[in-house]
């Protein structure tokens, strides 16, 4: 990224307006993305309401063009349309599911971090065991007793992913709790819960949404595997994972459009979060990296 | 092969010597000791059995590969005599069946056939205990004797008249499965019949392997081996058959053209009684109303389902008995192409009015209904979406829903369904059971509990009457009945599609139906198929 | 203290585990278990098969009858518990066998795939993110970590397609799919090792990020250590530092740490199982997702959890068994 920036280019010119440092022009980039995804993923529906259910049979596989900026796939459906929509539901799917890990997660963790002790290392090595099953197996086990849905997906990916929110939040605390201010203010005779709100929330937090943030590409990665092993959203719905899984085929006849623009959509935004996190996790110890499988 | 790093070079190198092909690293198609005779033939289906063994629905019409039945069905699908030295008796009140057994044939183990074998075979389908699911279909069945070793004697209930259609089911040796548990019975995974192949291996998910039998009744097969690979992801069983791995392999429509170009392959497009339709349920409030059903039936646009969705590999469908059959009725066919004038003319004087948002609406109901679709199936989506856009245009909403099996189950009753079915053998074989209303609601035989006297009258006067003139008229009265009710939105029959390699030959398609893979595929003769 | 010694521990550390994991796994097994009598699954439909389409209600009240799936919850449960303890692992609706001769049939091929996969893994990356570190920020250095995160981005079974449409169909150098040639009569291992190099070329691939990455920060962090430094200061040359020294303070800490991951490896050779069409665990877990075949699914799920269980049990047993400054916990 910072390549680009070599170059005189209007994001020279913009990183000089900005006084950004080099390598910074990246990281702004990747939160400019991030933003126009989010935003351009909620006002989808008012913009540019889909018919989710409407097919053009006359339309069908037609290359891209300005009608149709990424073609057309084998129903003669607009695949930058659905892109978008595709999109939409891969970030609904990754934000709830991070949001029901990050509960869990913070929760679990947070009973570890604050107690210490027995409690910690019994709660740790339970964490540790369940760590030990494989998330995919454990995400389909579950999509196939609950059937294929969109809470289904949520569900799973939800309930496989709070592990490492739950180590995260767990370590901070238990550091925070030797830190000489923490002391000081149980010595002033703060009580629990008012430590815990004033002192050690407002350290965890950051993290905490860190971790989040850092889930949504997880989760998308699994909402994508699981449609693309028929396992996922009902298939005529848009969503990236359904997409590239109809566009495997055309991709043989000759289409090769109809995967090329959900795949880039998936690439551009995880790749937008990854150099976000590849800026914190610089800062982290290696540990914890490895447990965040960054 | 001179692309090749070394490495490569001698991987291959070593793996052809060892006897095994490699298809990798040839720009032509690569063609196997073809001269000899000696051939091995590989075809790729994603379609794999639970058990090869046709007491647990195996192969159940025949040419199964493995086993042979009393019956078999020549190019035409016309009945001629199999393991019976003719087609059997019929006696004159239709109620006993006579076979007599070929002299001499012997299973793959050695051992020879016998009546009781065939006895037997009948009697475990028959078997409650047995999870054969053919048991109804022979519900007809009162005994079956062997009174010598080479006479068979069905005795029925009442009379049949295709009863002897039923009689392709292959035949199992009695010694290996008496007195065991047939539903898990080693039988099953390494089955021992009489057919033109033995089993050789079969590795779930992978493979299944069948040699020649040396031995076999019509003649040695013309090849030593057949591979039946079994691939289920469409898009995998494309690239592997472009990588050449396979002399033949079903293929989706729309994959399959992909072939058409190339003059090393040849896409074979095999009529079919394979229908698919959507089900009506009369549990629908909206569906339950003859006008809504009928107006459906005028608005959807077949031909482009099957020019769009089947890539012109298919014919559009108007009732469950082929065009092909001849007990077709050319009177239901209807046009082709969506009538949304004609729709909404019938909808108007049926009450239901444009209401908001475009959805007609009568007695403050509007016309909405779910379309549930399997959604592994990719053909059944593609057709459940046609659908509702075509609904959409005279102002019906249909909202289609992707599950699973289980899923769908229990609520057929009040939605409705895309369905495949149908067989080319028989009219009675599914149309009895899909459309009579002593099935109504009975798992999948007649989920929307369609009820109609004259049509329960014609199904049974077909399955009756002897005299196939009789039969014909019952049948014509039946699709009448059935276009004019409309339980089922009949869209298009399948052709099924083949991609093969241009060098095989011997290949007869014949119409293929519904329930077709390892067995009763474009395949079905492939032990006289040989590689030019 | 002798390596005996330190191994004396052990004895304790796996009860301690097993105190743990068994209680997990059996909660989790209920948890299963649960969800899979939740589930609108109508198990004699399952048990019907593809035959249900056309199965009348006498025929399934039959088949519900010959399986006792209309007995009370927890007795199904515990018949269910009782015999996968005692190693009959239940039959298996989606493929009409024994589940012990599914896992048996197949798992030997995820184990390789897998076996091979890591191994590959483990020795690229320790080469190629010892070397990024040693020239920290350098082309190398820049290079890989952008590769690195680019290929993070990618979906496996994306990698599987792409590879598939070069090698295979483009320059029709390794076959598509299979573990050995369809036309073969037997296995032979040079065959499936040529069927092999696409699979955990892929796999390798897309799991390598992770791995490389913390092989290049371990190893850039251990370059500061003191007798790192010490080294250096004496002269010795930089591969002798590299590979000598700071390698190897990274490396065992990163072995430990490749159990963890391994979750994450069996979710990989799962996609790619299925797009190279190989004859593993993988295919066979999807179709069994497909027909809600809970005996298999749970079987897998509980059966792979117990192998990384172990493997991260003996993983950490052999780090303390290298490493005298490590005690074992818990």
């Amino acid at each position: 990224m910072a390549d680009l920036a070599a170059r005189p280019s209007p994001l020279r010119i913009a990183r000089s307006r900005l006084r950004l440092l080099p390598g910074q022009a990246g990281v702004v980039t990747a939160g400019l993305v991030l933003v126009v995804a989010v935003v351009g993923s909620l006002l989808a529906p008012f913009v540019w309401p889909l018919d989710q259910s409407a097919v053009a049979l006359d339309q069908t596989r037609l290359a891209p063009s300005w009608a149709h900026l990424a073609g057309t796939d084998d129903l003669g459906r607009d695949v930058a349309h659905r892109a978008v929509y595709g999109l939409r539901v891969s970030l609904l799917v990754g934000a709830v599911a991070a949001l029901v890990a990050t509960v869990l997660g913070g929760v679990i963790g947070g009973i570890a971090g604050t107690l210490g002790g027995r409690v910690d290392r019994i709660l740790m090595r339970i964490v540790d065991t369940i760590a030990a099953m494989p998330h995919l197996l454990l995400g389909i086990f579950i999509v196939a007793m609950l059937r294929p849905s969109l809470g289904a997906v949520i569900a799973s990916v939800g309930l496989t992913h709070w592990l490492s929110t739950a180590r995260i939040v767990r370590s901070e605390l238990l550091s925070l709790r030797t830190r000489p201010f923490i002391d000081a203010a149980i010595g002033g005779g703060a009580g629990r819960l008012r430590v815990l709100r004033r002192h050690l929330l407002p350290h965890v937090l950051p993290r905490l949404a860190l971790a989040t943030t850092l889930m949504i590409p997880h989760a998308v990665w699994h909402e994508t595997a699981l449609s693309f092993l028929g396992l996922g959203l009902p298939p005529h719905l848009a969503s990236l994972g359904n997409m590239i899984n109809d566009g495997q085929g055309s991709l043989l006849t000759g289409a090769w459009w109809a995967s090329l623009a959900p795949g880039v959509v998936i690439v551009v935004v995880t790749l937008a979060i990854a150099v976000l996190a590849a800026r914190w996790r610089d800062r982290l110890d290696p540990r914890v990296r490895a447990e965040l499988h960054l | 092969m001179t692309r090749m790093r070394p490495t490569f070079r001698r991987l291959v190198a070593s793996t052809a010597a060892t006897g095994m092909l490699v298809l990798a690293g040839c720009s032509a198609p690569a063609t196997p000791d073809s001269a000899t005779g000696g051939a091995t033939l590989v075809v790729a289906t994603s379609d794999e059995p639970d058990a090869l063994n046709p007491v647990l629905n195996y192969g159940v019409d025949g040419a199964s590969l493995i086993f042979d039945g009393l019956v078999t069905r020549d190019n035409d699908n016309r009945l001629v005599a199999g393991l019976a030295t003719a087609l059997p008796e019929l006696s004159p009140d239709g109620r006993t069946v006579t076979a007599k057994l070929r002299d001499g044939v012997q299973f793959h183990d050695g051992t020879a056939l016998t009546a009781q074998d065939v006895v037997f075979t009948y009697q475990a389908v028959l078997d409650p205990t047995v999870d054969s699911t053919l048991r109804s279909d022979l519900d007809m069945v009162e005994s079956v004797t062997a009174p010598d070793a080479a006479t068979v004697v069905f005795r029925l209930r009442y009379p049949y008249a295709p009863f002897l259609q039923r009689l392709t089911l292959g035949i199992v040796p009695a010694k290996l499965l008496a007195g065991q548990d047939i539903n898990t019975a080693g039988f099953n995974r390494k089955p021992v019949g009489t057919g033109p192949y033995r089993v050789e291996s079969w590795t779930p998910g992978d493979r299944l392997v069948l040699t020649a039998n040396e031995r076999y009744f019509g003649g040695r097969p013309r090849n030593d081996r057949v591979v039946v690979a079994f691939v289920a992801d469409d898009n995998v069983r494309a690239q592997r058959m472009r990588a050449g791995e396979f002399d033949a392999a079903e293929l989706p429509p729309k994959l399959a053209s992909g072939f058409d170009a190339d003059a090393t392959y040849r896409v074979q497009r095999v009529p079919t009684a394979d229908y698919r339709g959507v089900m009506l349920p009369t549990g629908n409030p909206v569906l339950a109303d003859p006008a809504v059903r009928r107006a459906l039936n005028l608005a959807v646009d077949r031909a482009a389902m099957v020019s769009g969705l089947l890539g012109g590999a298919g014919e559009p469908a108007f009732g469950p008995i082929p065009p092909t059959s001849e007990f077709a009725d050319p009177s239901i066919i209807g046009k082709p192409t969506a009538d949304p004038t004609a729709a909404g003319t019938l909808l108007d004087a049926a009450g239901w009015t444009p209401g908001p948002g475009g959805v007609r609406v009568k007695d403050g109901r509007p016309a909405r209904f779910t379309l549930m679709y399997p959604a592994s199936d990719t053909l059944r989506k593609d057709l459940a979406l046609a659908v509702t856009a075509d609904a959409k245009k005279i102002g019906i909403e249909v909202t289609p829903a992707g599950l699973t099996w289980d899923a769908i189950d229990p609520r057929m009753k009040s939605d409705a369904l895309l369905m495949g079915y149908g067989t080319p053998y028989d009219p009675d074989f599914v149309s009895y059971k899909l459309f009579g209303s002593r099935f109504a609601g009975q798992g999948y035989f007649n989920p929307g509990s369609y009820r109609s006297e004259v049509t329960d009258r014609a199904l049974q006067e077909g399955r009756d009457q002897i005299d196939p003139a009789l039969r014909k008229a019952a049948y014509a009265q039946f699709q009448k009945q059935l276009a004019g009710d409309v339980p089922w939105l009949f869209l298009a029959y399948l052709r099924h599609t083949y991609v093969l390699k241009s060098s095989v030959r011997g290949v007869a398609p014949r119409v293929e139906a519904h329930e077709h893979g390892v067995a009763n595929s474009l395949w079905w003769n492939i032990d006289t198929w040989t590689r030019s | 203290m002798t390596r005996s010694g330190r191994l004396a521990g052990a004895g304790p550390v796996v009860r301690r585990r097993l105190l743990v994991a068994v209680p997990v796994l059996a909660a989790t097994s209920i948890g299963m278990f649960a969800l899979g009598a939740a589930s609108p699954v109508d198990p004699a439909k399952q048990y019907a098969g593809a035959a249900a389409f056309t199965a009348s209600e006498e025929n399934l009240a039959q088949l519900r009858a010959n399986w006792g799936v209309d007995d009370p919850l927890p007795v199904q449960y515990l018949r269910w518990i009782s015999n996968l303890v005692q190693g009959d692992l239940g039959w298996s609706t989606s493929r009409h066998e024994p589940v012990a001769s599914v896992l048996a049939a197949r798992a030997g091929w995820t184990l390789l795939l897998i076996g091979v996969t890591l191994a590959l893994v483990l020795v690229a990356s320790l080469l190629l993110g010892a070397l990024a570190a040693y020239r920290r920020g350098g082309v190398f250095d820049r290079g890989l970590r952008t590769a690195a995160y680019a290929v993070e981005s990618m979906p496996v079974f994306w990698l599987g397609l792409a590879a598939i449409a070069v090698f295979a169909l483009a320059l029709g150098w390794l076959p598509a799919g299979g573990l050995t040639d369809v036309t073969a009569t037997s296995t032979s291992w040079s065959d499936v090792a040529h069927h092999l190099i696409l699979p955990v070329g892929v796999l390798a691939v897309s799991q390598a990020p992770w791995f490389v990455l913390f092989v290049r920060d371990a190893v850039a962090e251990s370059l500061r250590d003191d007798h790192v430094l010490a080294a250096r200061a004496r002269g010795l040359p930089g591969r002798t530092v590299l590979f000598g020294h700071a390698l190897r303070t990274a490396l065992l800490p990163f072995l430990t740490l490749v159990g963890t991951h391994l979750p994450e490896l069996v979710g990989g050779a799962v996609l790619v199982e299925t797009v190279f069409s190989l004859p593993g665990l993988g295919a066979v877990t999807v179709a069994a997702a497909l027909g809600s075949d809970f005996p298999l699914l749970a079987a897998i799920t509980l059966v792979t959890t117990a192998v990384v269980l172990a493997a991260n049990l003996a993983t950490d047993l052999a780090y303390a068994a290298a490493d005298p400054r490590v005690r074992l916990d818990g």
